[in-house]
This record gives C-alpha cells, sequence and structure tokens, in this order.
C-alpha cells in the first residue's frame, strides 16, 4: 500500500460536547465541562469531574436502545462517538463487515461489577452483567450496535489506550491487513477509577492547572472517540475527502516506575521522537504539541523535560486541555487526537485553562485560545506503567512527506526462540511431555517456583502472583533465546491482575470508599503486567496490553508478527497471563464467561520470544492470522486464503492443536470445523493438562512449539488415541476458537 | 515508645507486605526511603492509609508524609503527638 493514512471521519463525547460541533464550540469559547459531580453516585463530592452530561437512560434513549438491554456507560458513550465517526466517514452497515474495530479501555464494564460485585458473590441477582466486567466486552457491545464488525480487540494500556488502539490501526493499514479500521476509545467514570486515584491521592479538590506551579492533581473525567483510519486508495474509490492525515506514531516504555513517570521523560520522549521519524517531518515543523498534561506534579514536570530534551530551546506552542474535559484515562489519547483535528481544521491553540504561573523548569502552556493556521502537530497520551504514545497529526492536504509513499513490507522469516510456562503443571519445564499431572477437581491454581531467584523479597512486595509469574518466565524466556533484550513487550490479559482487583472491589464495596489501598488499585490496570516486565528488564522498546476475551494473546502475538513484519522491530517477547482466584471463578462460571461442563480452569503465564534470528529457535512461525464471526462459508473462504498466502497446502498440516478443553459445545465446533476445515489431519489438545484460562491459546503456542523442538507428540495430547503413531513432525496448526466466533490460526513448522 | 515502635514496625510490615522481615530488622532510625529500606511514594500511601486506620491520623498532603515517613523514630513520635485513637 502507498499513500498517507486518512482519517475519513472522527466522532467525539466529553465533559464539553455529545459531538463534534458542541466540542468545537467549547474549545473556541474556552468552555470547560468541569464541575460538580452529578451522575455517578459517590461519596467523593469534593472532586471536580468532567462527566458526560447525560445520564444512561438518556443515552440509550438517545441511541434507541431499550431499557432492558445490557450495556455499559463505557459502551455507550463509545456508541455515541462510533456513530458520528462513522457517518462522518460516510460507512454505511453494509461496509462494517469489512472493517476492523480496534478500541482501548482501562476497566471496561467496572460501573456494573462494582455495582453488583457482592450480588456476584452471593447470588444470582444480576449476573447477566457478569460477562461485561471484560473490556472486550465493552468493545463488542461498542461495535456491534452497529454491524459485524471483520475483527474488533481490545487495548488496555491505562490512559495511553486510545491512542495505541490508534497505532495498531495504522499498522494494520500499513501490512494491507485491512483498507479501513475505526479506533479509539471509550472509558466512563466509575467509583473504583476515583477512589483509586484518590487512593494515590493525585486528584484535586479544584479545578486542574496543569504545568501551573500550583497544580495539585488532576480532575477525572470520561468520554468516547473514535477515528475511521483509511487508505488513501480506499478513500479515493469511495469519493471521500480526508479530515486530516495520521503521519507518524511512536510508542515507547517509560520503564521506570508503575505509576510515577520518569524524573527525565525518557519514554516520552522516546514516543515523540519516534513519531517525528516515522513521519520523516523536521522538528521544527511542528506547530502544537497537545500535551498529556494532567495536572499532577510529577507528570508535567517529566513532560515538560521530554520536550524540552527533544526540542530544546525553541519549543513548539503547547496546551493541555484536560481543564476542559478532566482526565479522559483510557479515552484521551483519541479525544485529544479529535481536538488537534477540529484545532487543524480550524486553525486555533486550545487555551490551557487555569494556567497563572509557570512551574520550575517547566514549559510555558498557551493559555489562551490562539488563531493560528496550523499544519503539523503532536497528540500525547501517557499511561501508568510508562506506556508513551505520541500521535503526529497533520492537515488535510499537506505536504506529503508520509512514510506510507514507501514499498508494501516484505515478508520476513519468524522463529519461535522460546517459550516459557508456569501453570498447573511443573513450572519451567517440559515435564508435562513425560510427567502430567492429572486433576479431577474443575478449577486448580498455578503450581509456584521460587520467585526468589527472579525478584528481590523488597521489589515484590507489592507483586500478585500473576505478575512474579509473569517476571520469571519473561526472564526465563528472554534467557533461553539468546538474545540479550527484546524489542518489544507485547502482553495480552484477560482479566490483568485480579486477585488485587477483587482485594479492592472488596473493599470498596463493603468497607466503603475510604481508606483504600493505592496497591490494589494499581496493580488492577491490566498494563501492570507488561509495564513491570519492562521496568524489570530495562526495556524502553515498544509496550502494549491487549484484554479482549479469550483472544488476549493471539491480538499480542498478531500484533508481534505485524510490527516485524514492517521491520519495525527484530524481536518480541509475547506473553500471556492470567490468574484467578476461587470467587472470580465462581463469579465466572456463574455468567457463564467459563467452567462450563467438564472444562477444567487453571491460571497460565506464558511467554514466548519471537525473533528474525534462528541461531536458537524452537520452530518457525510460518502465518498468523485471526478471523472474527465468520459464516463457514467465509471461514473455509479464508482459512484457504491465509494458506495461499504463506505458500502452503492445506494438507501439508501433521497436526492441528485445538482447544479442546470439556466445553461440549464449543468442542464440537471444534471437531466439526477440522474436519470440515482441514480434513484428515490429526487433532491435539493440550487444555486437559493446562486448564482453560483467557490467555491459554499462548499455552497452545508454547506446547506447539515443544512438540516441534522435541520431534515427539506425547500420547496424552491425542484427541482420538487411533491416531497416536511415530510419524514425523514437521507442521502443527495452533486453532483457537474463543466464544466461537473469534479464531486464530498459527502455523508452526520444524 | 519503645512499645509504640515496636508495633509500628509490625504495622509497617504488614502494611508494606515485606515478606520475610522482622520487626528486628528495621534500625528506627535508619531512612526508610532511598538508601534504607528502599520504600518509594507508593508506599509513602500505603503507610498515610495506615496511620488512618491504626492512628485516626488522616494527612491531606501526601509531601507531608516526606517529613514524617523519615525514619520509624520520627514517625512514631509523630503519631505519639497526633494519635485519635
Amino acid at each position: 500500500m502507498t499513500g498517507p493514512i486518512l482519517i475519513t471521519g472522527c466522532g467525539v463525547i466529553s465533559a464539553i460536547g455529545n459531538n463534534k460541533a458542541e466540542t468545537l464550540d467549547a474549545l473556541l469559547h474556552n468552555r470547560s465541562g468541569v464541575g460538580e459531580l452529578a451522575y455517578l453516585k459517590t461519596e467523593h463530592k469534593e472532586f471536580p469531574v468532567g462527566e458526560v452530561k447525560m445520564n444512561d437512560e438518556e443515552m440509550r434513549k438517545l441511541l434507541n436502545i431499550s431499557d432492558d438491554a445490557i450495556t455499559t456507560r463505557t459502551a455507550l458513550m463509545g456508541m455515541i462517538a462510533l456513530d458520528e465517526a462513522l457517518k462522518e466517514a460516510e460507512i454505511t452497515s453494509e461496509m462494517i463487515p469489512n472493517i476492523g474495530f480496534i478500541s482501548g479501555t482501562t476497566v471496561g464494564g467496572m460501573d456494573m461489577s462494582e455495582q453488583f460485585y457482592l450480588d456476584y458473590v452471593n447470588n444470582d441477582k444480576h449476573k447477566e452483567y457478569i460477562a461485561v466486567h471484560d473490556c472486550g466486552n465493552c468493545s463488542e457491545m461498542t461495535a456491534e450496535h452497529f454491524g459485524k464488525f471483520a475483527f474488533i480487540t481490545t487495548l488496555s494500556t491505562a490512559c495511553s489506550s486510545a491512542a495505541n488502539a490508534i497505532i495498531l490501526g495504522a499498522n494494520m493499514l500499513r501490512c494491507g491487513e485491512a483498507d479501513i479500521v475505526v479506533v479509539g476509545g471509550s472509558e466512563c467514570i466509575t467509583k473504583f477509577h476515583l477512589n483509586g486515584f484518590n487512593s494515590l491521592m493525585i486528584l484535586d479538590t479544584k479545578p486542574c492547572r496543569p504545568f501551573d506551579a500550583t497544580r495539585a492533581g488532576l480532575n477525572l473525567g470520561e468520554g468516547a472517540a473514535y477515528l475511521v483510519l483509511e487508505t488513501e486508495e480506499s478513500a479515493k474509490r469511495r469519493g471521500v475527502k480526508a479530515q486530516a492525515i495520521l503521519s507518524g506514531y511512536g510508542n515507547a516504555c517509560d520503564a521506570f516506575h508503575q505509576t510515577a513517570s520518569s524524573p527525565d521523560g525518557e519514554g516520552a520522549f522516546r514516543a515523540m521522537k519516534e513519531a517525528l521519524e516515522l513521519a520523516g517531518i523536521q522538528k521544527e515543523a511542528i506547530d502544537y504539541i497537545n500535551a498529556h498534561g494532567t495536572g499532577t506534579p510529577n507528570n508535567d514536570l517529566s513532560e515538560s523535560q521530554a520536550v524540552k530534551r527533544l526540542f530544546g530551546e525553541e519549543v513548539p506552542p503547547m496546551s493541555s486541555t484536560k481543564p476542559f474535559t478532566g482526565h479522559t484515562t483510557s479515552a484521551s489519547g483519541s479525544i485529544e487526537a479529535v481536538f488537534c483535528i477540529l484545532a487543524l481544521q480550524h486553525g486555533f491553540l486550545p487555551a490551557n485553562l487555569n494556567w497563572s504561573q509557570p512551574m520550575d523548569d517547566g514549559i510555558v502552556p498557551v493559555h489562551q485560545i490562539v488563531k493560528k493556521e496550523l499544519k503539523h502537530v503532536l497528540c500525547n497520551a501517557f499511561g501508568f506503567g510508562g506506556n508513551d504514545s505520541s500521535m503526529l497529526i497533520s492537515r488535510a492536504g499537506s505536504d506529503r512527506h508520509c512514510w506510507l509513499d514507501q514499498q508494501s513490507p516484505e515478508q520476513r522469516p519468524i522463529y519461535v526462540l522460546s517459550a516459557k510456562q508456569i501453570s498447573v503443571q511443573q513450572p519451567l519445564s517440559e515435564d508435562w511431555m513425560t510427567q502430567p499431572i492429572e486433576y479431577q477437581e474443575p478449577f486448580n491454581r498455578s503450581i509456584d517456583p521460587s520467585f526468589k531467584d527472579y525478584v528481590s523479597p523488597i521489589e515484590a512486595r507489592r507483586m500478585g502472583k500473576i505478575l512474579k509469574r509473569a517476571i520469571a518466565t519473561s526472564k526465563e524466556a528472554i534467557s533461553a533465546s539468546g538474545l540479550s533484550s527484546v524489542d518489544a513487550i507485547i502482553t495480552g490479559t484477560g482479566y490483568g491482575c485480579i486477585e488485587n482487583t477483587e482485594i479492592f472491589l472488596d473493599a470498596l464495596s463493603k468497607e466503603g470508599e475510604q481508606m483504600l489501598s493505592p496497591t490494589y488499585f494499581m496493580q488492577s490496570t491490566h498494563n501492570t503486567i507488561s509495564s513491570l516486565v519492562a521496568i524489570q528488564t530495562k526495556n524502553h522498546g515498544y509496550n502494549v496490553t491487549y484484554a479482549h476475551k479469550g483472544i488476549s494473546f493471539d491480538s499480542a502475538l498478531q500484533d508481534a508478527v505485524l510490527q516485524m513484519r514492517l521491520g519495525k522491530i527484530d524481536s518480541a517477547l509475547v506473553g500471556g497471563h492470567d490468574e484467578l482466584t476461587p470467587t472470580f471463578y465462581n463469579i465466572l462460571k456463574k455468567g457463564g464467561v467459563m467452567g462450563r461442563d467438564d472444562e477444567m480452569c487453571g491460571e497460565a503465564a506464558v511467554s514466548v520470544v519471537l525473533g528474525s534470528r534462528p541461531e536458537r529457535k524452537l520452530c518457525k512461525l510460518l502465518g498468523f492470522t485471526m478471523l472474527h464471526q465468520q459464516s463457514n462459508a467465509s471461514l473455509k473462504q479464508n482459512v484457504s486464503t491465509f494458506f495461499t498466502k504463506i505458500n502452503k497446502k492445506i494438507s501439508e498440516i501433521d497436526y492441528v492443536l485445538t482447544g479442546i478443553s470439556g466445553n461440549h459445545e464449543s468442542d464440537m465446533a471444534y471437531i466439526e470445523e477440522c474436519r470440515e476445515l482441514f480434513g484428515d489431519a490429526k487433532l491435539l489438545k493440550y487444555k486437559h493438562l493446562f486448564g482453560e484460562s483467557f490467555t491459554s491459546s499462548g499455552m497452545g503456542i508454547y506446547v506447539a512449539a515443544q512438540c516441534l523442538k522435541a520431534g515427539m507428540i506425547p500420547t496424552h495430547l491425542f484427541v482420538n488415541p487411533s491416531d497416536i503413531s511415530n510419524d514425523k513432525i514437521t507442521r502443527i496448526l495452533v486453532l483457537n476458537n474463543s466464544d466461537l466466533k473469534d479464531y486464530s490460526l498459527t502455523l508452526l513448522e520444524k | 515508645m519503645d512499645e509504640l515502635i515496636y508495633t509500628l514496625k509490625q504495622q509497617i510490615i504488614e502494611a508494606l507486605n515485606l515478606e520475610d522481615m522482622k520487626p528486628e530488622d528495621i534500625d528506627e532510625n535508619a531512612s526508610l526511603f532511598g538508601e534504607g529500606l528502599g520504600l518509594d511514594s507508593i508506599d509513602a500511601l500505603e503507610l498515610i492509609v495506615m496511620m488512618e486506620k491504626n492512628y485516626g491520623i488522616k494527612l491531606q498532603d501526601p509531601t507531608q508524609g516526606k517529613e514524617i515517613f523519615r525514619s520509624v523514630a520520627v514517625m512514631a513520635d509523630f503519631i505519639a503527638k497526633n494519635r485519635k485513637k
């Protein structure tokens, strides 16, 4: 594909307006939407917030959704913004099956979980809401209001989630995976977030004042925004015009602290620098920076340092729009990207409201609205854990020095260099091949190694089990790969640190909104795992987290493969990490999310290192694809296209490693689909050994890679005992089917 | 005061989940942050919650912690003077 990435539509909702027109009017007239709390039911009335000025019922009415439909506030706001974006880009419902949807959110349906948590634990009331806790569920709810998108996934990197959704979308277009993707994020204010930020003591009781000497914290906000990213070719074909151009972007990890930014703003510096480099635009050409500028003493100082390091004495005009909207957390990246698009289209610099005194060592923001023609602007979004991203957005029709004019990416060989696991089998070993542990109980917890070799007791003080397992498997996998470090850390997790989330929810529900522990809150964000691995391995490279049901790991793997194809990275640590507590096992079973029929549920930590140099490899990764919501005919067609693309025949597969788990309906689907798609390839299974968990598909990659390396398939992996033989193994296809609608295919070769 | 210091050490170990540490391992005059125990800003916040829970002392400004959490001895002194329970 050539040509720039166009933004052919966008939609936004926040405290300053329910659409773009209202938003523009508020920005042009310095009208803040931050004020006294009116919609969220909380005892913390002392904090000003930027709420969307509608309650859930009003949003449902606006969207024509019935009162008894299951929704979340995050999804409702998402639908409003998505509707506007689709309309502006002239996307009709017939086009949707060919368009991808990528959303960012941190706590998904937490507004429901915090309301009904004690019911989930104690009785069957509201059990139909249990499934919406999943971040991916909110994305699906948002998307499916409009039709069946070609694919859906969810990023969860705290306050940079939406920015990273935009980055993934752009990478998919560059790789030719789609012509149009809709990207952005949504997040509502919850008691969980308000109390969490309060426990970190970073909420201001007055309107926030980013970059001001007296700044004392942030105001929480909420909202959603989506952008339609489209190739030039597609936009021309459809006759739609660009609203703006996404010229570049960067993602880097600060790798400093879980909630604080480094004093020199390393992650932010790298992210902005990368965005400029990718765009091929000189720093002097930047006309405006929309700062992350939360108003906390730490962020604004760190961001100032990063900007000064990059731009020297000539810092472009810069402002934070957080005083307008509050900090819209996960959605801020896309909401502020829309503000930047409006600024480019209407020629103005939004004011940094509430600013009066310069801070020591800080930048001086634009504190009054300035009318000015703009060409190129940077938009920053940083998240806890140092997940820092920056986007470079250019005015439509400006000179094209965009990287997309370059040639299409070539297919580079990708190898699985190493893979390590901690699960219900012997940890960090392949003993399961010869001495598998068999379980009778429906839910079992991991067997943990001693973590002392991986983290010191003082480092471990705030780490739940999932974090220690992630660090141990990551360090072992990197060491086994023969690489000194990896270029990217990409993690999938369905529910993240659910043990700590549970403790925080439990305290919030039983003891109320006082004296809550900051530790449990900060560990509850899904990206804690990936960012902590970065901190532990001192890795400033690309770092993101996917949280989308049973395809969380698959989405992470997809991202790694895309970036290796683009030549952006040479290696990646791809993790799949999930823990499960007895309480949440019972809740999820009650909600029909897992633990059906004879399914054994477990916990899984898998770390896989992919690389392009084969010196120390387990196997080769011949191809990977994800397919969503397929009819039988389209599934067959798409599988056939996948094999054509990687130049292999379906008959060349020796084994299909399936996710057969004891869930009758899903097992039946696996068997029928495999017969239909792969004829007489022999079927294997692994979940009876390792258990079902959101990221167990990562365990599938691990198992297949180890079998290829060992050159043998343990007899206990065969679905049909009659298939057992000593035939040589050359290729294993790992097939994951989540929720009977999301598939991933990974073809591995000896 | 010695009793308060000992109790406080136990409470710090519990609040910060300092596995494998005993009250005797903490020098009440050594710095809790930086060079000493190596605690950070999140630990300071946990100590604020701990003081509120156990002693009814509510700190509004996290930067106050810097002074108060210099060492266990300084902390004990502050608690003795300001405790509400």
